[in-house]
Protein backbone atom coordinates (compact mmCIF):
# COMPACT_ATOMS: atom_id res chain seq x y z
CA UNK A 1 0.00 0.00 0.00
CA UNK A 2 2.97 2.63 0.73
CA UNK A 3 5.15 0.85 -1.92
CA UNK A 4 5.65 4.85 -3.39
CA UNK A 5 7.72 4.78 0.44
CA UNK A 6 9.99 2.64 -0.33
CA UNK A 7 13.56 3.74 0.28
CA UNK A 8 14.63 2.41 -3.61
CA UNK A 9 11.62 4.90 -5.32
CA UNK A 10 12.50 7.85 -3.07
CA UNK A 11 16.63 7.80 -3.02
CA UNK A 12 17.43 9.60 -6.29
CA UNK A 13 14.20 11.65 -5.45
CA UNK A 14 15.97 12.81 -2.02
CA UNK A 15 19.47 13.76 -4.08
CA UNK A 16 17.64 15.60 -6.35
CA UNK A 17 15.99 17.52 -3.14
CA UNK A 18 18.84 17.96 -1.27
CA UNK A 19 20.56 19.76 -4.46
CA UNK A 20 17.29 22.07 -4.77
CA UNK A 21 17.62 22.76 -1.49
CA UNK A 22 20.77 23.50 -1.33
CA UNK A 23 20.61 26.19 -4.11
CA UNK A 24 17.90 28.09 -2.87
CA UNK A 25 17.98 28.17 1.09
CA UNK A 26 20.40 30.70 1.50
CA UNK A 27 19.40 33.19 -0.71
CA UNK A 28 15.82 32.81 0.71
CA UNK A 29 17.55 33.02 4.38
CA UNK A 30 19.06 36.99 3.71
CA UNK A 31 16.03 37.75 1.85
CA UNK A 32 14.07 36.36 5.16
CA UNK A 33 16.41 38.01 7.51
CA UNK A 34 16.34 40.92 5.98
CA UNK A 35 12.90 41.50 6.06
CA UNK A 36 12.58 40.03 9.90
CA UNK A 37 15.62 42.42 10.94
CA UNK A 38 15.36 46.16 9.01
CA UNK A 39 12.18 46.06 6.73
CA UNK A 40 9.41 44.60 8.79
CA UNK A 41 8.22 47.69 11.43
CA UNK A 42 8.66 48.15 15.10
CA UNK A 43 5.60 47.15 17.09
CA UNK A 44 3.54 50.20 18.21
CA UNK A 45 3.43 48.79 21.74
CA UNK A 46 6.17 46.07 21.96
CA UNK A 47 8.98 47.96 19.82
CA UNK A 48 11.25 45.78 18.19
CA UNK A 49 11.02 43.25 20.74
CA UNK A 50 8.07 41.67 18.17
CA UNK A 51 11.12 40.74 15.75
CA UNK A 52 11.66 37.26 17.72
CA UNK A 53 8.34 36.67 16.79
CA UNK A 54 10.02 35.84 13.74
CA UNK A 55 11.56 32.53 15.22
CA UNK A 56 9.55 32.17 18.16
CA UNK A 57 6.10 32.33 16.12
CA UNK A 58 7.54 29.37 12.77
CA UNK A 59 9.38 27.18 15.34
CA UNK A 60 6.96 26.79 18.17
CA UNK A 61 4.45 25.62 14.54
CA UNK A 62 6.91 23.48 13.42
CA UNK A 63 7.87 21.94 16.76
CA UNK A 64 4.46 20.74 17.18
CA UNK A 65 3.73 19.90 13.69
CA UNK A 66 6.78 17.53 13.57
CA UNK A 67 5.28 15.72 16.22
CA UNK A 68 1.87 15.39 15.33
CA UNK A 69 2.77 13.91 12.31
CA UNK A 70 5.19 11.74 14.15
CA UNK A 71 1.79 10.32 16.18
CA UNK A 72 -0.12 9.70 12.62
CA UNK A 73 2.58 7.89 11.49
CA UNK A 74 2.85 6.37 14.72
CA UNK A 75 -0.48 4.71 14.06
CA UNK A 76 -0.34 3.84 10.76
CA UNK A 77 2.75 1.97 11.85
CA UNK A 78 0.85 0.27 14.36
CA UNK A 79 -1.80 -0.42 11.94
CA UNK A 80 -0.06 -1.31 8.73
CA UNK A 81 3.46 -2.39 10.49
CA UNK A 82 5.34 -0.59 8.00
CA UNK A 83 9.31 0.10 8.23
CA UNK A 84 9.66 3.63 6.75
CA UNK A 85 6.94 5.31 9.10
CA UNK A 86 9.47 4.37 11.96
CA UNK A 87 11.93 5.71 9.98
CA UNK A 88 10.44 8.91 8.68
CA UNK A 89 9.80 9.08 12.97
CA UNK A 90 13.23 8.48 13.55
CA UNK A 91 14.54 11.82 11.34
CA UNK A 92 12.03 13.98 12.24
CA UNK A 93 12.40 13.51 15.80
CA UNK A 94 15.94 15.85 15.76
CA UNK A 95 14.23 18.41 14.03
CA UNK A 96 10.94 18.79 16.13
CA UNK A 97 13.19 18.76 19.69
CA UNK A 98 15.42 21.60 17.74
CA UNK A 99 12.37 23.49 17.16
CA UNK A 100 11.06 23.41 20.57
CA UNK A 101 13.85 24.34 22.10
CA UNK A 102 14.18 26.92 19.94
CA UNK A 103 10.33 28.14 20.73
CA UNK A 104 11.06 28.10 24.78
CA UNK A 105 14.47 29.73 24.42
CA UNK A 106 13.16 32.74 22.11
CA UNK A 107 9.69 32.69 23.78
CA UNK A 108 12.19 33.19 27.15
CA UNK A 109 14.06 36.18 24.99
CA UNK A 110 10.97 37.82 24.13
CA UNK A 111 9.30 36.98 27.87
CA UNK A 112 11.92 39.37 30.00
CA UNK A 113 11.24 42.44 27.65
CA UNK A 114 7.38 41.99 27.30
CA UNK A 115 6.24 40.12 30.78
CA UNK A 116 9.26 41.10 32.67
CA UNK A 117 10.56 37.35 33.31
CA UNK A 118 12.13 35.13 31.46
CA UNK A 119 9.88 32.45 32.66
CA UNK A 120 6.43 31.95 34.06
CA UNK A 121 4.64 28.73 35.20
CA UNK A 122 2.05 29.44 32.97
CA UNK A 123 -0.38 26.57 31.30
CA UNK A 124 1.27 27.15 27.53
CA UNK A 125 4.76 27.83 28.27
CA UNK A 126 4.76 24.69 30.58
CA UNK A 127 2.92 22.74 28.16
CA UNK A 128 5.82 23.34 25.40
CA UNK A 129 7.85 21.98 28.34
CA UNK A 130 6.14 18.87 28.66
CA UNK A 131 6.31 18.41 24.88
CA UNK A 132 10.36 19.04 24.87
CA UNK A 133 10.63 16.14 27.41
CA UNK A 134 8.47 13.55 25.39
CA UNK A 135 11.32 14.63 22.67
CA UNK A 136 13.67 14.08 24.82
CA UNK A 137 12.78 10.73 25.89
CA UNK A 138 11.82 9.96 22.38
CA UNK A 139 15.27 10.21 20.96
CA UNK A 140 16.84 8.49 24.22
CA UNK A 141 14.81 5.47 23.12
CA UNK A 142 16.36 5.69 20.10
CA UNK A 143 19.66 5.62 21.18
CA UNK A 144 19.49 2.79 24.07
CA UNK A 145 17.00 0.70 22.70
CA UNK A 146 18.82 -1.47 20.71
CA UNK A 147 15.99 -4.20 20.00
CA UNK A 148 14.53 -2.98 16.83
CA UNK A 149 11.09 -4.18 17.73
CA UNK A 150 10.67 -3.08 21.44
CA UNK A 151 12.37 0.08 19.90
CA UNK A 152 9.13 0.68 17.58
CA UNK A 153 6.56 0.10 19.95
CA UNK A 154 8.02 2.03 23.06
CA UNK A 155 8.59 5.51 20.47
CA UNK A 156 5.04 4.72 19.01
CA UNK A 157 3.98 4.84 22.85
CA UNK A 158 5.91 7.77 23.40
CA UNK A 159 4.33 9.91 20.41
CA UNK A 160 0.87 8.94 20.94
CA UNK A 161 1.36 9.06 24.75
CA UNK A 162 2.82 12.99 23.79
CA UNK A 163 0.06 13.79 21.17
CA UNK A 164 -2.63 13.82 24.01
CA UNK A 165 -0.53 16.95 24.59
CA UNK A 166 -1.02 18.95 21.51
CA UNK A 167 -4.40 20.18 21.91
CA UNK A 168 -3.81 21.19 25.50
CA UNK A 169 -0.60 23.13 23.78
CA UNK A 170 -3.20 25.10 21.36
CA UNK A 171 -6.09 25.30 23.01
CA UNK A 172 -4.06 26.19 26.76
CA UNK A 173 -4.57 29.98 26.29
CA UNK A 174 -8.52 29.82 25.91
CA UNK A 175 -8.75 27.24 28.77
CA UNK A 176 -7.26 29.01 31.00
CA UNK A 177 -5.91 32.46 32.02
CA UNK A 178 -2.63 32.91 30.35
CA UNK A 179 0.16 35.31 29.97
CA UNK A 180 0.81 34.39 26.97
CA UNK A 181 -1.24 36.00 24.15
CA UNK A 182 -3.89 33.89 22.08
CA UNK A 183 -3.46 33.34 18.58
CA UNK A 184 -3.35 35.69 16.23
CA UNK A 185 -3.09 33.83 12.79
CA UNK A 186 -5.54 30.56 12.54
CA UNK A 187 -6.86 28.43 9.63
CA UNK A 188 -9.91 29.89 8.06
CA UNK A 189 -9.89 32.85 9.45
CA UNK A 190 -8.51 36.69 8.74
CA UNK A 191 -5.18 37.21 10.46
CA UNK A 192 -5.35 39.69 13.43
CA UNK A 193 -1.26 40.73 12.17
CA UNK A 194 -0.94 43.24 9.75
CA UNK A 195 0.55 42.38 6.49
CA UNK A 196 4.00 44.17 7.00
CA UNK A 197 4.36 41.60 9.76
CA UNK A 198 2.61 38.68 8.13
CA UNK A 199 5.07 38.22 5.28
CA UNK A 200 8.19 38.43 7.11
CA UNK A 201 6.52 35.82 9.51
CA UNK A 202 5.46 33.66 6.18
CA UNK A 203 8.77 34.57 4.34
CA UNK A 204 11.07 33.28 7.99
CA UNK A 205 8.66 30.19 7.94
CA UNK A 206 9.95 29.36 4.58
CA UNK A 207 13.27 29.89 5.65
CA UNK A 208 12.55 27.12 8.64
CA UNK A 209 10.58 24.77 6.80
CA UNK A 210 13.21 24.86 4.10
CA UNK A 211 16.11 24.10 6.79
CA UNK A 212 13.48 21.09 8.72
CA UNK A 213 13.64 19.57 4.92
CA UNK A 214 17.41 19.45 4.41
CA UNK A 215 17.88 18.23 7.89
CA UNK A 216 15.11 15.30 7.79
CA UNK A 217 16.15 14.37 4.43
CA UNK A 218 20.26 14.22 5.27
CA UNK A 219 18.89 11.97 8.06
CA UNK A 220 16.49 10.00 6.73
CA UNK A 221 19.30 9.04 3.57
CA UNK A 222 21.44 8.56 6.57
CA UNK A 223 19.23 5.94 8.10
CA UNK A 224 18.86 3.98 4.82
CA UNK A 225 22.61 4.03 4.08
CA UNK A 226 22.63 2.73 7.37
CA UNK A 227 20.71 -0.24 7.26
CA UNK A 228 21.83 -1.05 3.61
CA UNK A 229 25.29 -1.02 5.13
CA UNK A 230 24.21 -3.80 7.20
CA UNK A 231 22.47 -5.99 4.57
CA UNK A 232 25.51 -5.87 2.50
CA UNK A 233 26.82 -8.92 3.91
CA UNK A 234 24.37 -10.48 4.41
CA UNK A 235 23.31 -10.47 0.38
CA UNK B 1 20.87 53.72 11.05
CA UNK B 2 23.26 51.07 12.04
CA UNK B 3 23.46 52.05 15.75
CA UNK B 4 19.47 51.99 15.63
CA UNK B 5 19.53 48.56 13.78
CA UNK B 6 22.11 47.24 16.58
CA UNK B 7 20.45 48.86 19.85
CA UNK B 8 16.88 48.41 18.62
CA UNK B 9 15.81 50.97 21.45
CA UNK B 10 16.98 49.01 24.39
CA UNK B 11 15.47 45.68 23.04
CA UNK B 12 18.87 44.96 20.95
CA UNK B 13 20.15 42.28 23.60
CA UNK B 14 16.96 40.19 23.40
CA UNK B 15 16.53 39.93 19.48
CA UNK B 16 20.09 40.05 18.65
CA UNK B 17 20.60 36.58 21.51
CA UNK B 18 17.51 35.20 19.98
CA UNK B 19 19.18 35.15 16.22
CA UNK B 20 22.15 33.93 17.30
CA UNK B 21 20.84 31.22 19.09
CA UNK B 22 18.81 30.17 16.84
CA UNK B 23 21.67 30.57 14.20
CA UNK B 24 24.01 28.66 16.42
CA UNK B 25 22.04 26.07 16.81
CA UNK B 26 20.40 25.41 13.26
CA UNK B 27 24.32 25.31 12.16
CA UNK B 28 25.23 22.78 14.93
CA UNK B 29 22.63 20.28 14.00
CA UNK B 30 23.37 20.92 10.45
CA UNK B 31 26.98 20.21 10.68
CA UNK B 32 26.46 17.11 13.01
CA UNK B 33 23.76 15.75 10.56
CA UNK B 34 26.11 16.25 7.42
CA UNK B 35 28.83 14.41 9.32
CA UNK B 36 26.71 11.65 10.42
CA UNK B 37 25.78 11.19 6.89
CA UNK B 38 28.99 11.74 5.65
CA UNK B 39 30.70 8.93 8.04
CA UNK B 40 28.06 6.71 7.10
CA UNK B 41 28.45 7.15 3.25
CA UNK B 42 32.01 6.44 3.70
CA UNK B 43 31.93 3.11 5.75
CA UNK B 44 29.18 2.37 3.53
CA UNK B 45 31.46 2.35 -0.02
CA UNK B 46 34.65 1.39 1.98
CA UNK B 47 32.60 -1.91 2.53
CA UNK B 48 31.40 -1.98 -0.82
CA UNK B 49 35.11 -1.76 -1.64
CA UNK B 50 36.32 -4.44 0.36
CA UNK B 51 34.21 -7.04 -1.92
CA UNK B 52 35.68 -8.57 -4.61
CA UNK B 53 34.80 -7.55 -8.26
CA UNK B 54 31.73 -10.36 -8.57
CA UNK B 55 30.57 -10.05 -5.29
CA UNK B 56 29.87 -6.01 -5.45
CA UNK B 57 28.51 -7.02 -9.50
CA UNK B 58 26.22 -9.83 -6.93
CA UNK B 59 25.50 -7.43 -4.54
CA UNK B 60 24.62 -4.30 -6.96
CA UNK B 61 22.38 -6.45 -9.01
CA UNK B 62 20.78 -7.51 -6.31
CA UNK B 63 19.59 -4.39 -4.78
CA UNK B 64 18.29 -1.85 -6.48
CA UNK B 65 18.94 0.93 -3.30
CA UNK B 66 22.79 -0.14 -2.77
CA UNK B 67 22.91 0.51 -6.84
CA UNK B 68 21.40 4.51 -6.50
CA UNK B 69 23.35 4.52 -3.36
CA UNK B 70 26.84 3.89 -5.00
CA UNK B 71 25.66 5.77 -8.32
CA UNK B 72 25.17 8.84 -6.56
CA UNK B 73 28.52 8.50 -5.54
CA UNK B 74 30.70 7.04 -8.07
CA UNK B 75 33.44 9.43 -7.75
CA UNK B 76 34.33 7.81 -4.77
CA UNK B 77 34.39 4.29 -5.71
Amino acid sequence: MFNFLLPSRIYLLIEKTLKFINSVFFPILLIGLTFALVISPPDYIQGDSVRIMYLHVPSAWIGLACFASMAFLSILNFIFKTKNFFLINKSLAPIGLLFTCLAIITGSLWGKPTWGAFWVWDARLTSMMVLMFFYFFLILSFKFIKDQDKLVKVSSLITILGSINLPIIKFSVDWWTTLHQPASISLGKSSKIDPSMLYPLILMLLVFLLFSALIFLMKYKTEIIRIKKKRIKSL
Amino acid sequence: MISDLIFMNGYGIYVWLSFVITLGMCSAIYVKTKKTLKKYEKEFLHELRNLSEQEKRKVLQKSKILNQISTTNREVI
